[in-house]
């Protein structure tokens, strides 16, 4: 059963800007590009690096570690030496919040 | 008849033949290892996979080769591969005739005539197996002797710190990897490998091993006799290239065009074998997991005919204890050097100027640096040295614009 969980503010992330968050166990990332809003999860399959820490090209980020880059609107691996993908979230900001759609 | 032979089973070999199957080629696809495992990162040897602390990470899943309809000889080596008649001759005397070939052969470790370098004890590391009998060596052993501190070295004396073994290391420059980063960064390096207890001994080197039927000592060309219960040799490697028959000149490896085609229409080669030939760096051979991925890539895309120039600008990274260091561009000798951020706190990043042009840029434990820094050498750019030296300006600034 899906949840929408709230791990923040509305508005908090910004243009271009890409911000961690903890939900119970899992670390994700939010991503705003272009005033879109993409959450996915925050370890690099490849070695367990925050994404959050790396680099936006367009929807593309980049690892920091190891150079790996993701989609962030799907979670495929674009480029190795990541080759799974990585899960990707629902996100949307209301009532002030905001929020990420999750599993239970 | 295979269409695509790839002869190394190598990070660069399984990238091109996934980035064949992932651009849709479905034609034959036989790729050949002489190890029996299937492809695997090799960074991991010297560090997390070295300290017990990480498996084996597989390129593919070892499963992907069969689902995909990859035919695969793990454990067999080439005998010749043979461009004239487009055949690859496998030990065993199997001929494979082949349409067109992809070397990945790699590199192997150098080996000077030592006395006493194969005595049991004394270890080099390339392979996996290599890391499993260094690893079994500091279950017992409490003092490695090293010979050699490029990246090998250091990230070897590294790990074994890190372990809680004694480290003395003999390195016949006079910094840790003074070849490639030069004196004064190699400094950076050895201080950073001081203040972790590890012993360095600088311009002297390996002249025997001794042991009575097992290491016990290395002898060094200055005189010194320093005990040990293992030593562990990285002097670098060299590109193998002999399976190549006639028809495929050899210079330093196999020199290649921008395509990483080789003087023989249809065979190609990647990775630390391949000499090619850069549009900003001229003709480099290039010893990095990253290289040997992305000319995987690019290769497989122009056997399928896309014609695409091989201009990565180069990037690697070494991780030594808790510091990140890495490394994009390609410099012999550069005439000027811009540092941004504190060398003594070890979070700085150099710039290596030619003539005002940016031709590397290396790091530690500052992570964006590096990679900000690739447009601008592949650019060729000039960029200002005081916006270099601003550690909080962010390098994507001065890139060219896009298109």
């Amino acid at each position: 059963m899906a949840e929408w969980v709230q791990v923040g503010s509305a508005g908090e992330v910004d243009d271009g800007e890409v911000t961690n968050y903890s939900v119970g166990e899992r670390q994700i990332a939010i991503a705003n590009i272009d005033g879109d809003l993409h959450a996915f999860d925050d370890v690099c399959t490849h070695q367990q690096c925050s994404l959050a820490e790396g680099d936006l090209d367009g929807t593309l980020i980049e690892c920091p570690c190891h150079g790996s880059r993701f989609d962030v609107t799907t979670g495929e691996a674009v480029n190795g030496p990541a080759v799974d993908p990585l899960d990707v979230f629902e996100v949307r900001e209301q009532d002030g919040e905001l929020q990420v759609l999750m599993d239970e | 008849m295979a269409d695509f032979v790839i002869v190394g089973g190598g990070l660069g070999g399984a990238t091109a033949a996934a980035t064949l199957r992932d651009r849709g080629f479905d034609g034959r696809v036989l790729l050949i290892g002489a190890e029996p495992m299937p492809p695997y990162e090799r960074p991991p040897l010297s560090k997390e996979y070295l300290r017990g602390e990480s498996d084996h990470r597989f390129v593919r899943p070892p499963e992907w080769y069969e689902d995909n309809d990859v035919e695969t000889r793990f454990g067999v080596r080439v005998e010749r591969l043979d461009v004239r008649d487009r055949v690859v001759q496998l030990e065993g005397d199997e001929r494979i005739p082949f349409d067109q070939a992809l070397i990945a052969t790699g590199s192997r470790n150098r080996r000077f005539p030592w006395p006493g370098l194969d005595l049991p004890g004394v270890y080099d590391l390339r392979f996996a197996p290599d890391a499993d009998a260094i690893r079994d060596a500091t279950r017992t052993g409490r003092k490695a002797v090293l010979v050699g501190m490029g990246f090998i070295g250091a990230e070897v004396a590294a790990s074994l710190r890190m372990l809680g073994l004694d480290v003395t290391v003999v390195e016949f420059m006079s910094t840790p990897l003074e070849r490639v980063l030069g004196p004064e960064l190699g400094r950076a390096i050895e201080a950073l490998h001081r203040d972790h207890g590890v012993e360095m001994i600088f311009r002297d080197a390996a002249e025997r091993f001794e042991g009575e039927g097992r290491f016990e000592a290395l002898i060094t060309r200055e005189g010194r006799r320093i005990e040990g219960d293992f030593a562990v040799v990285g002097v670098g490697v060299e590109p193998v290239t002999e399976v190549v028959g006639e028809g495929v000149p050899v210079d330093d490896g196999i020199p290649v065009d921008a395509t990483l085609r080789t003087a023989v229409e249809g065979v190609w080669a990647i990775g630390d074998v391949a000499r090619h030939d850069h549009p900003v760096f001229g003709s480099i051979r290039v010893e990095h997991f990253d290289n040997a991925m992305k000319m995987g890539e690019t290769a497989a895309a122009n056997m399928l005919g896309a014609d695409e120039v091989f201009d990565d600008a180069h990037w690697f990274w070494s991780d030594q204890y808790d510091a990140q260091i890495q490394m994009a561009g390609f410099a012999t000798e550069w005439d000027d050097m811009v540092v941004r951020g504190s060398v003594e706190e070890r979070s700085f990043s150099a710039f290596l100027l030619k003539e005002g042009q940016l031709l590397s840029t290396f790091s530690m434990n500052r992570r964006f640096d590096v990679r900000r820094s690739m447009p601008l050498i592949s650019a060729r750019a000039h960029p200002d040295r005081e916006l270099l030296a601003d550690p909080e300006l962010d390098l994507r600034r001065l890139h060219p614009p896009k298109g």
